[in-house]
């Protein structure tokens, strides 16, 4: 029979709309569980896959030594596609040109991402290439041709093998962004490669091979392999490593998403607390009926469990479908932007929802369902009784160690979810008192004021302990608002800091120091926006403080990557010294003083460097440069921020201290991809110059970064219908008090005016309180977040302050009118019997 | 005896000490009566009948209700006696709100098992003059409506007691007298017995007994045969 009766309840007050704030607080943390996580995953996936391509792999294995054939073999069992390449420096003569390249052989399969591209002639138009060059033929970058004076057709000699140039490599995934490494590319098949007899014992040569698959098949590979590597000669990176400004952009990005999504989820957690508990003190007098009617507790229990069940199911069924729906509308609008498709999703995102409306809803409603059981039957008579409180610990306790499930489940990260979750009950605490000292403060400043106002804020009062709990999820609600805006704001600024309209496309090296002041005088005369020229002296650090560091490492390194990560002691090869009066752009002093005009020998040095060899202010480095050694001491440490497309250095010098050493000179600039034709004609003058084209590396940042974008823009809008819900499903919760309040004053005389007014200005003053509040709560947490987590410089933002309060003034306002309103227009005998 | 109460006393502790709202009562109540309870505001009915009906249990003395002694019944068998053998109706009419009137007739029923539940729900609405209105809710019928609504689900258990709180209380005195002669028709047609709270000095007369509650004492006012 109960289970009948729990139906027919559950029917009807759906289709009266009672349970409406329940569900839909239901539905949409499933939604915006499901939705986030299915969109973050499959975005996810494809910009691993993109950024992949830079790699031109998943995974790379890196040796000083050959790779064993039983490694690549090893992989193709596990489904893992491998191919090989090999780089290394060398002379490449054509006629009685010579010059120093870069040769990159590869075997079939490169690149397992991302695409090769070449053109038919120099700087021309390229296209994505497919296969790789035959055997005999070389692909020759653009620069190479202008150094060798090539043409395609021409011959060109690699140590004992003549290739043909047949093509102009245009761009390889893999290219990198290091600048100073780089010789002109020459790419060669692997099968070419012993023909050189280039390669023989004790060669500078880096033995690299890709791998790609699917995760599963990687990981397995990856367990098998690691535990085989030695450190000292291998190397073995994945996308998500490196130092590389795309690499930074999605991590954040990915910490910004994860971030949002568990403040969504804690939002929609929060709508599902006060909507169930709403929800309990709605049947408070059903259950006193039932009682009375003779109904058991277990009668009683069996009806309200399963009325709450199947209310959750139906929820988070709709929840589900909802979810599927927006987030397919929302990839299939990413897809269109992008012209690309997205990997599917596991099963996992919706596993994960459901968990979160199940848990949420039936944690939530523990404590407020255990009250409502022990409604006892004289409340039939006596309409205040509402059971005992003594179990009100159980609630806190339920509801925290559900929300912190909750982020434990979606982020999987303890540490994360554990500072979150302290901050958050810390800052409930603080908000909880804060906003009762306000209430108190705001209602002898309202004795002053006019009738609505008094009456409004002798409301707040009365209502004070029932507020500051409002209060606490007005606060909370605003604050992560304005925390999810904020943050959006900063990282988008951030990327647009280091990613301008105007950022440079293209790097020039070799600059002999008589062409600096012709070709600033070429970029001037056609309008080109150019970055300072840098000159470049080549040299070694020899020893710190009088001791020698170990440098067994030998050139091997440069064929790499620049980044240094791997050198413990010295840097193991050659370093790019440079001299400057001034602190380079972008560039934070943290430590010493810069010299200005001060003529004695000395070193500014980058801060990672600094940290990793132990460096500070003081200490005196040597340097070899080119047979001349001398020693400088460190007089200040920079910080470096190395996603901006400009020459980057570790050491700086002063101008007295290095300016007569034989340099050359290094800069970049923009110039907009339609005036490409420009280039030739602007570098004729200065055959010995090389060209470095980044647009491609920069357009991909873009793409990526506009797809990021995307991505927080949605999570920002479902973040904010889950805020709106809280805060409506609040105000919903505390209509009945009101209601009271209303029949009386009204019995009373009062008129509809003067209540409407007075409503408006409690909902007012308490948004108003809530969105300072918030605001103190949210730059205290995004100082906290820009400086642990995001790694940003911290900033205050004064803009919020004004828009927070005046946001939760008129949000709060607006909603506590508009349903409160309903119960204005209502004629005093219908409110009368609609309490009796 | 149907109903019998001994040296039944209610006391609530309060910041001034303790307050005895009912002091010790003896009452007897025969099967069939009808008996109301008279008296002013907090003098300790409504208290008396919530002792009475086992919704509240008393700081001393017993109530027998049938022959049973609720002090010696735990919460869930003094809900099965009410379900077995008494019916409620209330000032406030209290109906559940999201449930029909056809609906809310039959909860009772259906709480004790009954599988004719529906059937004598409909029944009942009929006898109350409700036949049409079985698909509304409470706030679409009127406040007598609602009362009607409320009589017929104190009789669709067939109780043996019936409880009534101030059943005219909300209702205007033409619609209050109506649902009072249903109420007492019904009644003695199915012979049950009938405790009533009421200010209402006409109504109290048309039962056979009126006893008067001041300040918590018990006092037997008339007695006459019907």
């Amino acid at each position: 029979m109960w289970h009948k009766i729990s139906w027919r309840l559950l029917r009807h007050e759906l289709r009266r709309g009672e349970l409406t704030i329940m569900a839909a607080a239901i539905v949409l943390s499933v939604t915006a569980v499901l939705s986030l996580s299915l969109f973050t995953e499959r975005l996810q996936s494809g910009l691993l896959a993109r950024s992949a391509e830079f790699l031109a792999a998943d995974r790379v294995l890196s040796s000083r030594r050959v790779i064993d054939d039983a490694w690549l073999e090893a992989a193709a069992e596990r489904n893992v596609q491998s191919a090989r390449r090999v780089v290394f420096n060398s002379m490449a003569f054509a006629g009685d040109q010579l010059a120093l390249i870069d040769v990159k052989a590869v075997s079939d399969g490169y690149p397992l991402r991302g695409e090769l591209k070449t053109a038919l002639q120099p700087f021309g138009e390229d296209q994505v290439t497919d296969g790789l060059p035959a055997s005999g033929e070389a692909w020759v970058a653009s620069a190479l041709f202008q150094e060798l004076q090539l043409e395609i057709g021409d011959s060109l000699d690699v140590g004992e093998k003549t290739f043909t140039v047949t093509r102009v490599l245009t761009y390889e995934p893999d290219v990198g962004f290091s600048v100073f490494t780089d010789s002109p590319n020459v790419l060669i098949n692997y099968v070419d490669l012993e023909a050189t007899g280039l390669i023989q014992l004790g060669s500078r040569v880096r033995w690299n091979v890709l791998f790609a698959g699917d995760e599963a098949g990687l990981d397995d590979f990856e367990q098998w392999l690691l535990p085989q590597l030695n450190d000292d000669t291998h190397n073995w990176r994945s996308v998500e490593d490196g130092d590389s400004p795309l690499a930074r952009s999605l991590q954040r990005a990915e910490r910004f998403m994860l971030l949002a999504s568990l403040l969504g989820v804690v939002l929609a957690a929060t709508a599902v607390a006060v909507a169930a508990q709403r929800y309990c003190q709605r049947n408070y007098d059903a259950v006193a009926i039932i009682k009375t009617m003779g109904g058991s507790r277990s009668q009683i229990q069996a009806i309200f469990i399963m009325h709450l069940l199947l209310l959750t199911l139906i929820s988070v069924a709709v929840g589900l479908l909802l979810g599927y729906l927006l987030q397919a509308w929302v990839i299939e609008f990413v897809a269109a932007q992008l012209g690309a498709t997205l990997p599917a999703a596991t099963v996992k995102p919706y596993l994960l929802a459901s968990a979160t409306g199940l848990i949420s809803a039936l944690m939530f409603s523990l404590y407020p369902l255990l009250r409502l059981i022990q409604i006892p039957p004289l409340r039939v008579l006596n309409r205040d009784m509402t059971g005992n409180d003594s179990l009100s610990w159980l609630h806190w306790l339920a509801s925290g160690g559900t929300i912190y499930a909750l982020l434990v489940i979606y982020s999987q990260q303890w540490l994360l979810s554990s500072a979150l979750f302290a901050g958050g009950a810390l800052a409930a605490v603080l908000l909880l008192s804060i906003g009762r000292l306000f209430i108190k403060v705001s209602r002898q400043a309202g004795m002053q004021a006019g009738s609505a106002w008094r009456l409004a804020m002798a409301g707040l009062q009365r209502r004070a302990k029932a507020n500051s709990v409002q209060m606490l999820s007005f606060s909370t609600a605003i604050m992560l608002l304005l925390l999810v805006l904020a943050l959006r704001n900063e990282l988008l600024a951030d990327w647009e800091r280091q990613l301008p309209a105007d950022a440079p496309n293209y790097f020039i090296i070799n600059v002999d120091r008589g062409d600096v002041s012709s070709l600033q005088q070429r970029f001037a005369e056609r309008d080109i926006v150019a970055n300072d020229m840098y000159p470049i002296v080549p040299g070694r650090m020899t020893a710190v403080n009088g001791v020698p560091v170990r440098d067994e490492v030998t050139k091997e390194d440069e064929a790499g990557n620049q980044q240094t990560g791997e050198q413990r002691e010295g840097f193991g090869r050659e370093l790019q010294l440079t001299w400057r009066d001034t602190l380079p752009p972008n560039n934070i002093l943290s430590a010493g003083q810069w010299w200005g005009d001060n003529a004695e020998p000395q070193v500014s040095i980058e801060a990672e460097v600094a940290e990793r060899m132990r460096l500070g202010i003081g200490d005196v480095l040597e340097f070899n440069i080119g047979g001349n050694v001398f020693e400088v001491p460190i007089t200040s440490v920079r910080e470096v921020n190395w996603g901006t497309l400009q020459p980057n250095f570790y050491f700086v010098f002063n101008t007295q201290t290095l300016s007569d050493f034989p340099a050359t000179f290094i800069s970049s600039f923009n110039l907009p991809s339609d005036r490409k034709n420009e280039l030739f004609e602007l570098f004729r003058p200065f055959p010995q110059v090389s060209l470095i084209d980044l647009d491609a590396i920069t357009d991909q940042i873009r793409e990526v970064i506009s797809q990021v974008s995307l991505a927080i823009g949605f999570v920002l809008v479902l973040v904010l219908i889950a805020g709106g819900l809280v805060l409506l499903a609040q105000v919903q919760a505390s209509l009945e008090e009101r209601q009271k309040e209303l029949v009386i004053l009204r019995t009373l005389g009062a008129p509809s005016k003067l209540l409407s007014r007075s409503i408006t200005y409690e909902f007012l003053i308490l948004g108003a309180i809530s969105g300072l509040i918030a605001t103190l709560a949210m730059e205290l947490a995004l100082w906290i977040l820009q400086t642990q987590v995001f790694e940003m410089a911290a900033t205050l933002h004064w803009r919020f302050w004004l828009i927070g309060p005046l946001a939760g003034a008129v949000v709060v306002g607006i909603l506590g009118r508009v349903s409160c309103g309903r119960l204005i227009r209502r004629n005093t005998a219908q409110l009368i019997r609609s309490l009796a | 005896m149907l109903i019998q109460t001994t040296q039944l006393q209610k006391d609530v502790q309060t910041t001034d000490g303790i307050l005895h709202i009912l002091q010790p009562i003896d009452l007897q109540i025969a099967a069939g009566e009808t008996v109301a309870i008279v008296g002013a505001s907090g003098s300790g009915k409504s208290t008396l009948l919530s002792l009475l009906a086992g919704l509240d249990l008393a700081s001393s003395g017993d109530v027998l209700i049938d022959n049973e002694k609720l002090s010696e019944l735990d919460e869930e068998q003094r809900a099965k006696l009410r379900a077995d053998k008494i019916g409620f109706i209330f000032q406030s009419f209290l109906l559940i709100p999201s449930l029909t009137a056809l609906e809310n007739v039959m909860l009772p029923a259906e709480l004790a098992g009954n599988r004719q539940a529906e059937q004598q729900a409909r029944e009942l609405l009929g006898k109350v003059g409700l036949s049409e209105r079985l698909t509304h809710y409470p706030n679409q019928l009127s406040g007598g409506e609602q009362q009607r609504v409320a009589i017929a689900r104190a009789f669709v258990g067939t109780p043996k007691i019936l409880f009534a709180d101030e059943p005219t209380g909300n209702l205007d005195a033409v619609t209050g007298q109506k649902v009072e002669d249903l109420l007492f028709q019904m009644n003695q047609e199915s012979g049950t017995t009938l405790v009533m709270v009421t200010h209402d000095s006409d109504l109290a007369a048309r039962c056979q007994r009126v006893l008067r509650m001041d300040a918590g004492r018990l006092s037997e006012v008339q007695q006459h045969v019907a």
